[in-house]
Order: C-alpha cells, then sequence, then structure tokens
C-alpha cells in the first residue's frame, strides 16, 4: 500500500506526433504484440478447421475447384487453347485466394472486435495484420495440390525455379498489409468498404492476367498505348507474371519489375501505417 | 507530445505522488461519425452540414487527482460521461483536451466478459484476453491454473464458450478481468454477477484488490460502495464536475439531484398526459 510509485507510466494528451514518429510506432506496436498476432491467427485456423465437416481438407479442395470451374469455363465452352491450362489457371488462383480473403477477413477484422476496443487500449493494428498473415496459411495448403499437380500431370514443367515462390510471395505479403491495414481502418467509418471490396476485387481479378496470358490481350494495347502502360501498372500484372514465370514457364521472374512494385509496397505500407495510426485513436469512439 | 510528456514527467518529480493526475480533460464525440456510417449518410452530412451540431463534449474540462492509497468514486445520472472517463483513464480513448499522467501499472475491471470468442474453448479465451491486456506471457501462464480454479466453470473450460452458460460466461469473465495485480485499477459496475455463492466470493476478490491497488477509480451506481469503499467522491453531470469531496456529502447531493430529475420528468410527463386528453 504504502509502495513509492515511480515514474509515470502512462500519459495521455491531445498532442499528435509527427509523421514519421507515428509509422515509427506502428511497426513497434506490431513487433511487440506479435504474439498477440499469432493467437489471432490460431485462433482463426482452429475456428475454420473445427466448424466444417471436411476441416482443413477445404484448403486443398477450395482452389482445386475453383480452378475446375475455370478450366470448363476457358478451356471447353470459350475453347482456349493455351496448352496445360490448369496449371497456368491454378498458378493465378492460389496468391489470388490469399490476396483476396486477407483483404475481406481483414476489412472486418476492427469491427468484429468492436466489444474488445471498448474495453481494453491495445494496437489495432495487430487485426488486420493477423487477417493478413492468416492467409498465408492457406497459401502454404495451397503448395500442396500445386506440387501434386506438377508432379502427376505435368512432370515435364517441374523447374527450381519453383523454389522462388517465396520471394515473389514476401512483395505480394507487403502489398496486402498496406491494403489490408487501409482498409481495416476505412471500414470503422464507412461500413460500404465491405461491399465495395467484393466487387472491385472481382474486377480486379479478371483484369490481371490470371486467367489469360500477356500475349492475348497485346492487341489491345496496339490502338490504345496508355491501356498497356495502365496494365504494366498493376501489382497484380506483376505478381501473376511473376508467379507465372517460376511455377508455369520456368523461368525468371521479370525482377525489375518485381523490385519496383517491392519499393512500391513499402512505401505504400508506410503511408497506411500512418493512415492507420491517425485514426486509430477514434475507432473506440466511433465504433 | 514529447514536450507535453516531459514537462508532465518534471512536475510531477518535485511533486506529491499522485497515482491519477487529471487535468482539463475534455473528450469530444464527432457526430460526424457516428455509429455505423454509410457513404450515403455521410454525403446527406455533408450537405446539410450547417444544420444541427456537429459535435459533442461527453466530458469537459474535468480536472481531478487520486492520491496513493485514496479511492474515488465516481457517481452521476447516466450519459454523465462517467464511463468515458474510465475509457480515458484506461488508455482506450485519447482525450481531446487536457492531459492525465498516471503513476504505475493501469488495470481496468470494465464490463465482463467483452471481447470474449465464442468459438474457442474457455483456457484459449483466457490466453487471448491476457495477449489483449498485454500481459506478459509467462506471467500469464503463471496466472493460468489460479484464473482455472477462480472461474469453477469444472470441464467446461476446454469446451467452447458458446456452450456456456451466461452465469458461466460472466465468471469467466470476472476470472480474468481480477487476475491482475495493478497500481491503479478502474472499476465499472461489476459486481452484479452470477449466483449468490459466486456473488460472495467475487465481492471478496474485489475487496482484495481495492486494498492492494495504490489508486482506485470506481464507477458505479450502487451507493452503499461508495460510501464504504471509497474515500472521496466525485459527482459528474453532463461531462462536467459538479462535486469532489467527502463520499457522504456527494452522494447526498447525487440524491438529491437526481430525486429533482425525476420529479421534473413526473411533471413533463403529467403535463403531456394533460395537455394529451385535452
Amino acid at each position: 500500500m504504502a509502495a513509492v510509485l515511480t515514474e509515470p507510466q502512462a500519459f495521455y494528451g491531445s498532442a499528435r506526433p509527427g509523421p514519421l514518429r507515428l509509422v515509427a510506432q506502428g511497426f513497434r506496436d506490431l513487433w511487440s504484440r506479435r504474439r498477440l498476432a499469432r493467437y489471432l491467427v490460431q485462433a482463426d485456423l482452429t475456428k475454420t478447421g473445427a466448424n466444417t465437416l471436411l476441416g482443413n481438407i477445404w484448403w486443398v479442395m477450395d482452389p482445386l475447384l475453383q480452378m475446375a470451374v475455370y478450366v470448363v469455363f476457358v478451356s471447353v465452352i470459350l475453347d482456349n487453347k493455351t496448352p496445360d491450362y490448369p496449371l497456368f489457371v491454378f498458378a493465378a488462383i492460389l496468391p489470388w485466394k490469399w490476396f483476396s480473403s486477407g483483404i475481406n477477413d481483414a476489412i472486418l477484422s476492427i469491427v468484429a472486435r468492436e466489444q474488445i476496443i471498448k474495453q481494453v487500449a491495445f494496437p489495432k493494428i495487430v487485426l488486420p495484420t493477423a487477417a493478413t498473415v492468416g492467409g498465408i496459411v492457406s497459401f502454404l495448403f495451397g503448395m500442396i495440390p500445386l506440387v501434386a499437380l506438377i508432379l502427376l500431370f505435368y512432370a515435364d514443367r517441374m523447374s527450381p525455379t519453383i523454389l522462388l515462390i517465396p520471394v515473389v510471395a514476401v512483395v505480394q505479403f507487403f502489398f496486402t498489409l498496406a491494403v489490408a491495414i487501409a482498409l481495416s481502418a476505412l471500414n470503422v467509418f464507412y461500413r460500404d468498404i465491405g461491399n465495395l471490396a467484393r466487387h472491385v476485387l472481382r474486377l480486379w481479378f479478371y483484369l490481371s492476367p490470371a486467367l489469360y496470358t500477356e500475349a492475348q490481350v497485346a492487341h489491345l494495347s496496339v490502338n490504345h498505348p496508355e491501356l498497356a502502360t495502365l496494365y504494366q501498372m498493376n501489382p497484380f500484372a506483376v505478381l501473376f507474371e511473376a508467379y507465372h514465370a517460376v511455377i508455369f514457364y520456368d523461368t525468371m521472374p521479370d525482377w525489375v519489375a518485381l523490385g519496383a512494385l517491392l519499393a512500391f509496397s513499402l512505401v505504400l505500407l508506410a503511408v497506411c501505417v500512418y493512415i492507420f495510426k491517425r485514426v486509430e485513436p477514434s475507432f473506440a469512439k466511433v465504433l | 507530445m514529447n514536450v507535453l510528456r516531459e514537462a508532465a514527467v518534471n512536475t510531477l518529480r518535485g511533486s506529491s505522488p499522485y497515482a491519477v493526475d487529471a487535468h482539463g480533460l475534455g473528450v469530444r464525440y464527432s457526430l460526424r461519425f457516428t455509429r455505423k456510417t454509410t457513404v450515403r449518410q455521410s454525403f446527406q452530412h455533408a450537405l446539410r452540414r450547417h444544420r444541427g451540431p456537429t459535435e459533442f463534449w461527453a466530458l469537459q474540462d474535468v480536472t481531478f487527482r487520486v492520491a496513493q492509497g485514496e479511492s474515488l468514486a465516481v457517481i452521476g445520472p447516466n450519459g454523465a460521461g462517467k464511463s468515458t472517463l474510465l475509457q480515458v483513464l484506461a488508455g482506450i480513448i485519447e482525450p481531446s483536451a487536457g492531459t492525465v499522467v498516471i503513476r504505475g501499472k493501469v488495470s481496468s475491471l470494465l464490463t465482463l466478459g467483452a471481447g470474449f470468442d465464442p468459438e474457442l474453448t474457455g483456457v484459449d479465451n483466457i490466453v487471448l484476453a491476457g495477449e489483449f491486456m498485454g500481459i506478459d506471457h509467462h506471467e500469464m501462464a503463471r496466472r493460468l491454473p489460479g484464473i482455472i480454479e477462480f472461474a469453477d466453470i469444472g470441464q467446461f473450460i476446454d469446451a467452447p464458450l458458446r456452450t456456456y452458460s451466461s452465469g458461466m460466461r460472466a465468471r469467466l469473465g470476472f476470472s480474468i478481468a481480477t487476475a491482475v495485480d495493478p497500481d491503479v485499477l478502474l472499476v465499472d459496475e461489476v459486481l452484479s454477477t452470477g449466483d449468490q455463492v459466486f456473488r460472495e466470493k467475487s465481492r471478496r476478490r474485489i475487496e482484495e484488490l481495492i486494498a492492494a491497488a495504490k489508486g482506485i477509480v470506481l464507477v458505479t451506481h450502487d451507493m452503499e460502495w461508495v460510501t464504504t469503499f471509497c474515500t472521496r467522491a466525485m459527482l459528474l453531470e453532463k461531462g462536467h464536475t459538479i462535486a469532489d469531496g467527502d463520499p457522504a456529502e456527494v452522494v447526498a447531493m447525487h440524491q438529491e439531484h437526481s430525486a429533482r430529475s425525476r420529479q421534473e420528468k413526473e411533471a413533463e410527463a403529467a403535463r403531456l398526459r394533460l395537455s394529451g386528453v385535452l
């Protein structure tokens, strides 16, 4: 009772630190609460595994079934003649599922924790990060059917370039994290972000070279060179081409484009962390 | 922020050891972003921005100190800003004006069981709650058996929370919330949970915590608690401090005020009834 109280441990005021300090604070939050992020990811995995009949088998089945849909649609109905099309599609479906499910989960990650946000002071940036990281697990599980597909049906496309997938995935991770952090914060203020994102994501997928090759759309840019520029600025054009390169074509990815995307993603991440930290104090009031 | 912080540290170093020092505290809510805004509503607000107030002060110019060993009761009618004040002290809401300095580790016993995940087991929820509260995980592992024992829900501790009764849920919540040893304890009405036996047990637990803490801020509607456990009371009304002093006197003032406002409301209702009849 009579113990001497030391330094003030908490100080709250209305003054705001500068942008760089806020960004640094955001990354410090993440690092100091990495264990919380890990538990959130684990909790999410146990839940998805426990609630469905087939449990985690869905992580393997899901991309395969989705691949089947596109193969029927594009190869059979539209009679597209890309050789080994199933593998081509699969190489794009896997990273896209990670991106889209990560973004969708992240958008809800903060509003879903409304109760605890109003009760406990903790760095909220952990929530969208956990959602993004959670997607990696299903991405990793997707490697099982990918490797099986190659070994069983496309043995001639087997090559060591497949080991470069993690390198491409790192670039995708930073890009996904940036978008996830920004949208999760925005959704606190505008609850329609979730609806909007579903449609934007679908459009984005079809506008990116997941189901078609770059060569197949090259004719579009003959008369409209600005379309080609726009196409090249799409992060997922770069990412899908890189995944196709290392999985399907067995070549090196376009390192320059990938490096540029990495640099862009890191800058974007810093900006998004800044935005997040800037509005974070009002979450408990607005929710 | 840094300058302010240093200034605050310096003033405090020389002065007597206050556990909580709040100065000119204000919390402003923007009415432009309220619950579940959509883009459409936001456009509507933008179009008629000039109509009606766009902000609301839940707390305004609240200044108080809690000395070491003191326990302060915060009382007042609903909507007076009591819970907002606790949220500020817990660091959940940033003050829009003024400063708060807290010496020591803060812990809050707020509404029980908030933020539980219905799909996770009791144990998983305890661990997750510990992480949210920022308790070191070695420390949490050490406390886990005690928390489970205190909650006393038997085999259910390994079952998903959705299978719990509301009483079990509340017991687990209480057990987690009180498994702390804070220097500054914030309490927001936690007492009416569970059956008779658990209520007794939880009352004792809170008494222990109150005895051990170096400073307490308690928000309650139970005036008996105020006069029994608190050395001081503060009356909040509409975000302003109305009185601050001896618990018995402040409680009497509060009761007088609420009796008067009740009478006013009844008179108003009677007047409305009368005009309805006529």
